[in-house]
């Protein structure tokens, strides 16, 4: 297999501080239309000037979705367009304006609520899809038991920043050493051992990190396969979760509950649930075409 | 149990688990590199230790272990502690 370590993800989320400084002092001021308005601007100067980005974009429009050259470029604007949406309806939400938008959740959203409310670990996985964050205050008393992991050290820094123009944050963040897998395996059992409840984002490894190559939107993509080995060996139940924005201030949550097969019942449970997550996911971006938010050449290319 | 018993049993168990043949198992060989280990296949490993042997390893435990003897040791020393 030929590893571009170009193309892959580096482990670093682009966002300067001054930039989101500046959409918090903007929404926090003007308001959230006239961030809007404004991000327009920015997302015109991000699509040449961002060309990792804008080059993985393209091609994500391209081969993937299949649109024409003119389709193409329409696309990179309204791709970078949702992109900075969901991060301006984040910033926002954090800041109280959550009665801004209205929220709907799919019909298994109290099942969720069961799984939660049980005596046992939990692992979900989401994607750099919609805006996942956004649902968290919904998880209520239990997002106190979430661990969100965190791969990226950037992010974290963001993350943090963030967090100071919040009111709280309900759920925790694990930071995963990347050197040190043994650690990390540890510390994820010993959550779910408290029954506790870990999240992934399932569509992100790093080079060190154990790959599964499947067919995802007609083409091969690796993804990480220790979470769905986690929920197998363990026998937690998976939740993959997923946040997408709705026209107007909008956004809907849906939930796949999977129960992992046992061990015994087939050598490779854990790729039997990450076809279900990555069979739940090309039925969301299927429906969600521009919030596909990996910006980098996530698919192989053959 | 005594300790050739317990050993008998770990290497049962190991073959069994991680589908290598009991012969390949000897207390010099190199425990990872012999069941064919990365860090997340050790999820299984503590899987087992907790069903067969009833107590929860930590990851610094593992840092310890290089040979299938160390191993051996390990899950003994542990048991002893729980008696």
């Amino acid at each position: 297999m030929r590893h571009n370590n170009d193309k892959r993800w580096s482990g670093k989320t682009r966002g300067g501080s001054f930039g989101y400084r500046f959409f918090i002092f903007l929404i926090d001021r003007l308001g959230i239309r006239f961030a809007y308005v404004f991000l327009a601007f920015v997302v015109i100067y991000f699509i040449p000037f961002a060309p990792k980005a804008t080059v993985a974009s393209w091609w994500y429009a391209r081969n993937i979705l299949k649109k024409n050259r003119i389709g193409s470029s329409l696309f990179l604007f309204v791709n970078y367009y949702r992109f900075g949406q969901t991060l301006i309806d984040k910033v926002a939400v954090s800041a109280g304006k959550r009665e801004r938008y209205q929220f709907v959740f799919d019909e298994s959203y109290s099942r969720f609520l069961e799984i939660l409310d049980q005596e046992r670990g939990a692992i979900m996985v989401s994607a750099h899809v919609g805006n996942w964050e956004i649902g968290t205050p919904f998880f209520d008393k239990w997002g106190k038991k979430m661990h969100i992991v965190m791969l990226d050290a950037e992010y974290r820094k963001i993350k943090e920043m963030l967090e100071q123009h919040s009111e709280r944050r309900n759920y925790n963040l694990l930071p995963l050493d990347e050197t040190d897998g043994l650690s990390n395996i540890f510390r994820v059992k010993a959550i779910l051992d408290r029954h506790e409840y870990i999240c992934f984002q399932g569509d992100r490894f790093l080079e060190n990190m154990q790959p599964a190559e499947v067919r995802f939107l007609g083409k091969t993509a690796r993804f990480p396969i220790g979470p769905f080995l986690l929920a197998s060996r363990l026998q937690v139940p998976m939740i993959f979760y997923f946040s997408m924005r709705e026209p107007g201030m909008k956004y809907k949550f849906y939930f796949y509950i999977v129960q992992p097969l046992s061990k015994e019942s087939g050598p490779k449970s854990e790729i039997q649930l990450l076809e279900q997550y990555v069979q739940a996911l090309e039925g969301i971006i299927q429906q969600y075409p521009s919030q596909w938010f990996n910006y980098y050449r996530f698919w192989e290319e053959r | 149990m005594d300790k050739i018993a317990l050993i008998k049993l770990i290497n049962e168990n190991l073959a069994e688990e991680f589908e290598v043949d009991v012969d390949t198992i000897t207390p010099e060989a190199h425990l990872m590199e012999t069941l064919d280990l990365d860090s997340l296949d050790l999820v299984d490993m503590v899987v087992l230790i907790e069903q067969n042997f009833h107590f929860t390893p930590k990851a610094a435990d593992f840092r310890e272990i290089a040979t299938f003897q160390d191993f051996y040791n390990f899950v003994e020393s542990k048991m002893n502690e729980a008696q």
